[in-house]
């Protein structure tokens, strides 16, 4: 087999005045088995330079991609304006059950007392029975106004 | 106007990405780093997408700049390379009788000679041997003139055979 093709442009190789694929024809040639000895010491050169290491795989494409895909998120989202709004949605909701819930507390009261006044005397009336004996005698003028409660005790 | 996709386009780059990243830092780690600032970076950048001619060119300029600021920033490698050298010379006529073994030391020691040229030789050399890129395209992501692209490919095959040639006598 004739060599002369090829160390012609090994020699070319060298002054880097090959082309790429002329670069090619030399790396394939280089990669076949039977290579004659006097060339096989640029074997080596031609292979170590041709492998190509792949070493990053599906979880380094998982890791960018989630780093991507948040930003992604981030920008891309429509918001309508519904959405928009749903916080103050939200709060106005829980003002009106409180609202409601207060009204209806307060309901009772109402209902127990139609005149203030009564309610009033009900309630101190109520406080002083609560009160202790020596500071009821403080409370002179209640204590006579309430005297037939108080005589009980 | 071509639409690029992130997840087509630019992350199968990757591969290609870390080996450029891994003969400028000449660390795996390092490497792979890089390769992810490099994509995150081409992502913040994606509304300028459409205007760049070759996103291919685009990622492995900005992979080989973000390269170079890691080893400026850790310092001068050399002794831990000539330590692999060596390391790697011992092991090629010490253990393996078989023609595949040796075949794979050699290889080896010609990627620790490869690791060993000026980065500016080794990244022309790799982008022009494995990735098989044009002077062109090689000029354009090292932002060098073509004649340059030239001088340091002619300047890295020789350095290479000479220490190639060298080696193998003192190795035989």
């Amino acid at each position: 087999m004739d060599y002369k093709y090829i160390e012609q442009l090994l020699e070319r190789y060298w002054q880097c005045e090959t082309t790429l694929q002329e670069e090619n024809i030399l790396r394939s040639f280089f990669s076949q088995e039977d290579v004659p000895v006097w060339l096989l010491k640029y074997k080596s050169l031609f292979d170590a330079t041709a492998q190509k290491e792949q070493p990053l795989g599906e979880e380094f494409d998982k890791r960018i991609l989630a780093m991507t895909e948040q930003q992604k998120t981030v920008k891309a989202r429509t918001i309508s304006m519904t959405q928009r709004l749903m916080p103050l949605f939200k709060a106005a909701a829980v003002i009106a059950i409180i609202l409601t819930l207060g009204n209806a507390a307060q309901a009772p009261w109402e209902w127990g007392y139609e005149d203030p006044k009564a309610a009033m005397e009900a309630m101190k009336a109520d406080s002083i029975i609560m009160e202790e004996p020596v500071q009821a005698e403080n409370l002179t003028d209640t204590a006579q106004v309430m005297a037939p409660t108080l005589q009980k005790y | 106007m071509k639409i690029i996709s992130f997840q087509n386009d630019i992350l199968p780059l990757k591969n290609e990405l870390y080996r450029l990243a891994l003969r400028i830092t000449l660390d795996h780690a390092e490497a792979e780093d890089v390769v992810q600032e490099t994509m995150i970076k081409v992502w913040n950048r994606r509304e300028q997408w459409a205007k760049i001619e070759s996103i291919e060119a685009y990622c492995l300029t900005i992979c080989r700049n973000l390269a170079l600021d890691k080893t400026r920033r850790m310092g001068r490698q050399d002794e831990s390379l000539s330590e692999e050298i060596h390391e790697t010379a011992d092991h090629s006529y010490a253990s393996n009788p078989e023609e595949h073994a040796m075949q794979q030391d050699r290889i080896k020691l010609i990627r620790n000679l490869v690791d060993s040229l000026p980065e500016k030789q080794r990244t022309v050399m790799l982008l022009r041997e494995t990735e098989g890129k044009t002077y062109k395209e090689i000029a354009e992501i090292m932002d060098i003139t073509e004649e340059q692209v030239k001088v340091n490919l002619f300047r890295a095959r020789q350095n290479l055979k000479q220490k190639y040639i060298e080696a193998d006598k003192h190795g035989l």
